[in-house]
């Protein structure tokens, strides 16, 4: 058993050595990453800085501010008037807002305030989209005001004045559009199609899988690639027995995909927010798990490739067979015959089980049938792999 | 070292047809042969690697069919064909070859230091093998051999290909070795190299041995052994005509 770690830290050691390679381990996951991020993730949402050259500072300047402020997306940057214009004559800004002296007073007193957008030519296309936003946001604080003051109106034109303080007045109004703010009359949600995040937990977990699944080709490499520099034939007569040998060059695999995968999960997790903490640790565990049956999966194709063309070859053909039929790249139809050759797919039950653990924030419950098909995967394949290995014809 | 009657066939060829030689402790015992005379597929036998058709194989009183665990672990090899790690440095190979021979850490590095100034390599120690020269890469192949001081060391045309400084260094570790008690099974097709260091050789044509005794007595065979070569009997045993 010892002697099989040493054969892991061995493998270990002659990956880090080879700079190509390792380079390669560390920058795949990442370029995958980026394809990844390219695909699913560039649904963001529309975000903008507001300029504002607020030269009112009064109550309802800084009430406007802070609702613009609060819209998703918008930022607010605060000028003054000649940095406004001298970035606006340098075609540094297109569009910035003018809130003029006075706009609070007088809207405190009735009278009919008015905005600015210094801007030039119509402002650019984020401009308009800026415009239209802050538009918005005026448009409510108006309505807001309106209505304060139409009820106003109405309550001392009916009761007389001073009846009601005008204080109450504001102050029921604003209960009462507070109240109509969470549950509007015209509500708006958003239906998704494509870009929901139900679309990347769909194929992250595919995607991740499918990469577990390149130890498989790495590991079906490991015997032969020592047969190849000769190696094999010395360590067969050392006291390593072939038992150890292939258990050490297993853990290596499992080492070597498990740590390219979690380089992509993290980064999945810290871009997409698919994961919780704790689904993310579940599906780590998943993922180790799942890696641990494909190196296996691997080490029988070790035992019998000959040749490391063929070993790649069958450890390629294997991955691909997998992924597709794993539903990696497409949703399966429940019940359909890709459904029932899919349960030959060993990473059909990898992404069934990461999906469950997504969908449930990090239970592992439902996913038993999964760790028993993969454990099965595991038990067999080093059993198997043992069982047929012939280092030479003839030979132990 | 006893070896009875061994037989192997690849397919329909009979690369080793009924070989039986032994081996006295602390002997150097050459075995010659042109190439394809199945001097390798004895050593594989011998060394564990390929079982016999038939046959048998005693090494330091364990018997192949039942203890090939303990005769790997009182065997070092040198097999004919480079077998090193060249991406990692002499030393680490030295190290890790020693561990799987049952070394722990202390004494593979200890031993793998020695055996590295043995073969003058020490100052290399930390070079990746893969910059070496043919003739260090040939001189660390058998001091990985070295590691674990293995009781019976196979050394499988050690020599082949080298410069003649490289050469003389292996010939003289050999005969060092063989100070320190250790067992030796040499082949080569180099007679003058076999008539320097070996005790007795064995010639082998065909898969079979066809003459064995010390190099004096098979000289002394053809004429007066200072004249006569090794070489002169290897030709007139197996003959002139050209081997593959
Ligand atoms: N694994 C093998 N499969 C088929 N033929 C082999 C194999 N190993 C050796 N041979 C054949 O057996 C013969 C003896 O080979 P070998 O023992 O390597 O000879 P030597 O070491 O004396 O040059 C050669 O003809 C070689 O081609
Ligand atoms: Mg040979």
């Amino acid at each position: 058993m010892k002697r099989a770690l040493l054969i892991t830290l061995n493998e270990i050691r002659l990956f880090i050595q080879d700079k190509g390679d390792l380079a390669f381990g560390i920058l795949l996951p990442i370029v995958t990453f980026a394809l990844m991020y390219g695909a699913f993730g560039g649904q963001t949402l529309f975000t903008a800085t507001a300029r504002v050259v607020d030269e009112d500072k009064g109550a309802y300047s800084t009430i406007l501010i802070n609702q613009l402020d609060q819209v998703q997306g918008i930022s607010i940057e605060n000028l003054t008037l000649q940095e406004a214009n001298s970035k606006l004559e340098r075609s540094d800004l297109t569009l910035v807002l003018y809130i003029p002296a006075g706009f609070s007073d007088t809207l405190a007193s009735g009278g009919k305030a008015e905005l600015t957008f210094m801007q030039r030519g119509n402002g650019g296309q984020d401009g308009q989209i800026l415009a239209s936003i802050i538009r918005g946001v005026a448009e409510r604080m108006n309505q807001q005001f309106q209505v304060a003051y139409q009820v106003s109106n109405q309550v001392t034109n009916n009761l007389g004045n001073n009846v009601v303080s005008q204080g109450r007045i504001k102050a029921v109004v604003a209960e009462m559009l507070n109240e109509e703010n969470k549950q509007p009359t015209v509500a708006v949600t958003e239906e998704v199609t494509g870009g929901s995040p139900d679309f990347v937990n769909q194929y992250v977990p595919g995607i991740v899988t499918m990469y577990v699944l390149f130890s498989l080709t790495l590991s079906a490499r490991a015997i032969v690639e020592e047969r190849k520099r000769g190696t094999l034939e010395r360590l067969l007569t050392t006291r390593l027995s072939p038992g150890e040998l292939f258990f050490g060059k297993f853990l290596a695999s499992i080492g070597r995909g498990f740590l390219q995968t979690v380089i992509l999960m993290s980064l999945a997790y810290a871009v997409f927010q698919v994961f919780t903490p704790l689904s993310f640790l579940a599906s780590i565990f998943v993922i180790l798990i799942f890696a641990a049956a494909a190196s296996a999966v691997g080490m029988i194709i070790a035992s019998v490739a000959r040749t490391e063309d063929a070993a790649t070859w069958i450890g390629v053909v294997f991955t691909m067979l997998m992924t597709m039929l794993g539903g990696t790249f497409f949703a399966v139809t429940k019940g359909s015959v890709l459904e029932i050759i899919g349960r030959f797919s060993l990473n059909t039950y990898a992404n069934d089980a990461i999906r469950t653990v997504i969908n449930s924030g990090g239970s592992l419950s439902g996913t038993g049938r999964a760790f028993i098909v993969m454990g099965g995967v595991i038990v067999v394949g080093l059993v198997v792999s043992r069982l047929i290995f012939r280092a030479v014809p003839g030979g132990k | 070292m006893i070896a009875k009657d061994l037989h192997k066939s690849f397919g329909d060829f009979k690369a080793v047809n009924g070989v039986s030689f032994s081996i006295n402790k602390g002997e150097i015992f050459g075995l010659l042969g042109p190439n394809g005379a199945g001097k390798t597929t004895t050593i594989r036998m011998l060394s564990t690697v390929l079982a016999p058709d038939s046959g048998q194989i005693i090494i330091g009183g364990h018997s192949m069919k039942s203890e090939a665990e303990a005769i790997r672990s009182i065997i070092g090899v040198c097999p004919q064909d480079l077998a090193l790690y060249e991406d990692l440095s002499a030393i680490d190979n030295m190290i890790f070859f020693g561990r799987m021979a049952g070394l722990n850490s202390q004494d593979a590095r200890t031993q793998a230091m020695a055996n590295l100034k043995l073969m003058g390599l020490e100052e290399r120690a930390k070079g990746k093998v893969a910059k070496f020269s043919g003739g260090m890469k040939r001189r660390i192949n058998l001091a990985i051999a070295l590691m674990g001081n293995p009781q019976l060391l196979f050394l499988d045309e050690p020599t082949v290909g080298i410069d003649p400084q490289s050469r003389n260094n292996i010939y003289e570790n050999i005969l060092g070795l063989q100070k320190k008690g250790m067992t030796v099974l040499y082949t080569t097709h180099y007679m003058e190299e076999a008539d320097r260091i070996c005790q007795r050789v064995a010639i082998m044509d065909g898969g079979k041995i066809i003459a064995m005794d010390t190099p004096y007595q098979l000289k002394s065979q053809l004429g007066s052994p200072d004249k006569v070569t090794l070489e002169d009997v290897f030709l007139k045993l197996t003959g002139r005509s050209l081997r593959d």
